[in-house]
């Protein structure tokens, strides 16, 4: 009997388990067994596991039959990888560039091992990109970007309208491509923190942490006790600083300055706290494999539960500002709304789809470092409008701010780290970050060496999601959709 | 010397429209807890286009290079016709209220035109958002106009201010009140103001009279950006003229000019900071909802033309 195909077998784990398509990582093992390898990593959340299948391509001819018909959050992952590797998932719908432009060459494949790192290929002129095109009477094109008139990050927009109403939006992204999985290889893991760090700048805790736990996991080297209590505070830390903000862009994208100012002071506090706390505002160069590198000073953390009670006092004034606000809830409440089932189908993370019904949190679901000890809640809502994502985002900073007082109360004394001895493998760490689930899938070598590392940014989930909550909503209200999902551009295209 | 004062009334309007945007983006500022820019800022950014490349668009024809200066006349030209210091305008014999209707509209027909002409994307969604709101704070428009013209018997600024300043605090009645609050509103339309349009917004996407003007630079820009400066010091000072025109000078002498003068700038000051508080304590309203905004204008104009028609037929 012949061998169940790997599509098969994917489909059938992510029905009969209701499994979340996590990640897709393809590796290169040519040199050892001239095949390449492709992990599909799913999310149990009942059995509060991720699985992984596993399944070998033959390097003559490198295709397998495409996962995205069955499972349509495979689509950018698939595409991701017939770019960067060249393996062909045969009976994909859109196999257009997803990173790499009209100006990479066709058929240089930077992921493989073959393509040392350092190569600069020749610009070419590649064929022009091609837009979904719709089609009718009164209907026409918007372009935006990819360069903007705020300071953010870059990224094209192709709308599709017929007057002021969204017909179909297309998001072209891959401007901030940095190669960041090329550069990790060959790394000493140890080295590769500030790596990590950089994926995406307001995330440098959190994927620092997923890689540390990566590493971790490899070399089984648990960090000692006070720097899981450590990483909680940060972690937390960092996600009261990112909802903070993501709160005021609501109000600035709707006009309502002044509850934007008061936002945006208690963000700018909380920044300040960080840098009293361990001499950096958005937390980088703290983790590190086994455990925690600099700790915080003296009376820094005695300092952090003053602060935290203060910042609740004044946050609790500012949310009640926005509720009471009319014109601020009357623009948030039904725009944007993102079904249930696509962010299932697409296997969308974080608050986002929180506020859609989607009840998936790592720090519950899938437990790592000190998680499982703390009581907190997971908010969920409904609607799945604008309003219900900050609303989600409200709650979740209270449940932070608990969190943070729950460590506090405990923090065990100790080592904040120890020695990690790198040993050859494969391993996976994870995070909840602000924006929702990251993944580093992680593989090292016999020489003790990065061999492989994948990035699953929340970002590369959620943005398939944006075009779905934009449809039939009208032109001027994208921006305040757009920024409910706050996605990170960079983290996208690593 | 009367003459002269007539013809010194818009100009000085001209050169402290810089100002009074000025004051509102600082006032705004204060309101936020936020330090903002110096007052005077505005006249420094006008210098600072004005002595700047422009550039231009391909597809652009002629009428986009003509855009900036039928923008800037019209409006200077629309600030003939009121009272600012002295009740009287400078062009009251060649028009009334219903040309500063029209005067007004000019520019934003061929700022339309220009978002249009330019080829970009952003420009024509301004244009077709403007059109949209212009379609209907025009009708509320006249319609305030109307109540103070039924209440004076004149629709020429000059001789309305006159008219109203003299007759004491009783002209202020419920029909004047409610047209205050509605050109109010209109004003705020008018001028690209929250909750209409937002003037200090980068999200090109959401943008109505900004993005009209987005390709415009150097010294186009510095013209556009004056005019719609003075358009709004010229609603501010038509609010205190057609409504509480009390200490406004009566006659061409000194004492009565500089009374005039001082009371006028506490007038608009009071007027700055009610335009930074709704600018401040309110969000932008969402785009088809703006038409309700300015219904509600036109029905309080229309409220406020009927109650001052009754008073005055003594019905």
């Amino acid at each position: 009997m012949a061998e169940r195909r790997f599509d098969d077998s994917c489909a059938e784990l992510s029905v009969r388990e209701r499994a979340r398509l996590a990640s897709l990582i393809a590796t290169d093992d040519r040199k050892k067994n001239n095949t390449f390898g492709l992990h599909c990593v799913f999310s149990l959340p009942r059995k509060k596991t991720y699985e992984t299948l596993t399944t070998q391509i033959a390097a003559e001819q490198p295709r397998y039959p495409s996962l995205t018909p069955r499972l349509p959050s495979a689509h950018a992952f698939e595409r991701e990888i017939f770019e960067f590797f060249g393996i062909e998932p045969v009976g994909h719908p859109d196999l257009r560039g997803l990173l790499l432009h009209e100006d990479w060459p066709r058929g240089v494949h930077p992921l493989r091992k073959d393509f040392s790192q350092g190569t600069k290929p020749e610009r070419t002129q590649g064929e022009i990109f091609r837009f979904q095109k719709v089609e009718g009477e009164g209907v026409f094109e918007i372009p935006v970007g990819p360069v903007h008139a705020g300071i953010i990050e870059p990224g094209h927009f192709r709308f599709s309208v017929a007057g002021e109403p969204i017909i179909n939006l297309e998001i072209r992204l891959g401007y901030v491509h940095k190669g960041i999985e090329k550069l990790a290889e060959g790394r000493d893991p140890l080295q590769a923190v500030d790596l990590a760090e950089r994926i995406s700048g307001d995330a440098a805790f959190a994927h620092s942490l997923a890689f540390s736990q990566a590493v971790e996991q490899v070399a089984l080297v648990p960090p000692p006790p006070r720097a899981q209590s450590l990483r909680v505070i940060f972690a937390e830390l960092e996600r009261l600083y990112n909802h903070l903000g993501d709160i005021a862009g609501i109000a600035t994208d709707v006009g309502f300055s002044f509850g934007a100012a008061q936002m945006l002071l208690l963000r700018e506090r909380v920044l300040q706290s960080n840098q009293r706390l361990v001499g950096h505002r958005l937390l980088r160069g703290v983790n590190i494999p086994g455990g925690i590198r600099r700790e915080p000073q003296g009376g820094a953390l005695q300092g952090l539960n003053d602060f935290l009670s203060w910042l609740e006092l004044e946050y609790v004034c500012v949310e009640r500002l926005y509720r009471d606000t009319d014109s601020l809830m009357d623009r948030v409440e039904g725009a944007g709304i993102l079904a249930r089932q696509v962010a299932e189908d697409l296997g969308g993370v974080g608050p986002s789809v929180r506020a859609s019904g989607v009840d998936e949190d790592l720090r519950r679901d899938h437990p790592y470092g000190l998680y499982n000890e703390l009581k907190f809640a997971v908010p969920v809502l409904d609607e799945g409008d604008v309003a219900a994502r900050m609303l989600v985002k409200m709650a979740e900073f209270k449940q932070s701010l608990a969190l943070i007082r729950q460590v506090l109360a405990t923090l065990p004394d100790g080592p904040c780290s120890i020695p990690v001895k790198i040993i050859p493998g494969s391993g996976m760490g994870w995070a909840e970050s602000s924006r929702g689930e990251i993944l580093h899938w992680l593989r090292i070598d016999s020489d003790g060496r990065i061999e492989r590392l994948k990035v699953k940014s929340p970002s590369f989930s959620n943005w398939p999601l944006l075009p779905w909550a934009v449809k039939d909503n009208i032109v001027p209200d994208f921006p305040l959709i757009n920024k409910s999902f706050n996605l990170s551009y960079s983290g996208n295209d690593r | 010397m009367k003459g002269a004062i007539l013809w010194a009334q818009p100009l000085l309007l001209i050169l402290a429209a810089p100002l009074i945007t000025g004051c509102v983006k600082k006032l705004k500022a204060v309101l936020q807890n936020r330090q903002g820019a110096g007052v005077f800022q505005p006249y420094r950014d006008l210098l600072k286009n004005l002595q700047k490349e422009e550039v231009v668009s391909e597809t652009a024809s002629w009428i986009f290079r003509l855009i900036p200066y039928v923008a800037f006349s019209a409006t200077a030209a629309a600030c003939c016709l009121i009272p600012v210091v002295l009740a009287g305008s400078a062009l009251d014999f060649a028009g009334d209220l219903i040309a500063l209707v029209y005067l007004l509209a000019l520019p934003r027909f061929f700022m339309a035109l220009g978002g249009l002409d330019a080829g970009s994307a952003f420009g024509g969604m301004g244009s077709s958002r403007e059109m949209m709101i212009a379609s209907t704070a025009e009708p509320a428009f006249l319609m305030v106009l109307f109540t103070a013209a039924v209440q004076t018997g004149t629709t020429r600024a000059g001789p309305i201010a006159a008219v109203l300043a003299q007759s004491g605090w009783g002209a202020f009645g419920p029909g004047a009140a409610l047209a205050f609050a509605a050109l109010f509103l209109v004003a705020l339309a008018e001028c690209g103001r929250l909750p209409v349009d937002n003037p200090a917004t980068h999200l090109e996407l959401t943008m109505v009279h900004e993005a009209m003007i987005l390709e415009h630079s150097g010294r186009s820009l510095a013209l556009l950006e004056w005019a719609s400066q003075i358009k709004l010091a010229l609603f501010l000072t038509l609010l205190a003229d057609l409504f509480v025109p009390w200490g406004m000078a009566m006659s061409a002498d000194l004492a009565s000019l500089g009374l005039g003068l001082l009371v006028l700038a506490l007038k608009l000051l009071v007027l700055i900071l009610a335009l930074a508080l709704v600018e401040t304590s309110t969000a932008k309203l969402r785009l088809f909802r703006v038409p309700d905004f300015l219904g509600a204008a036109f029905v309080l104009a229309l409220l406020g033309l009927l109650s001052q028609g009754v008073l005055k037929l003594g019905l």
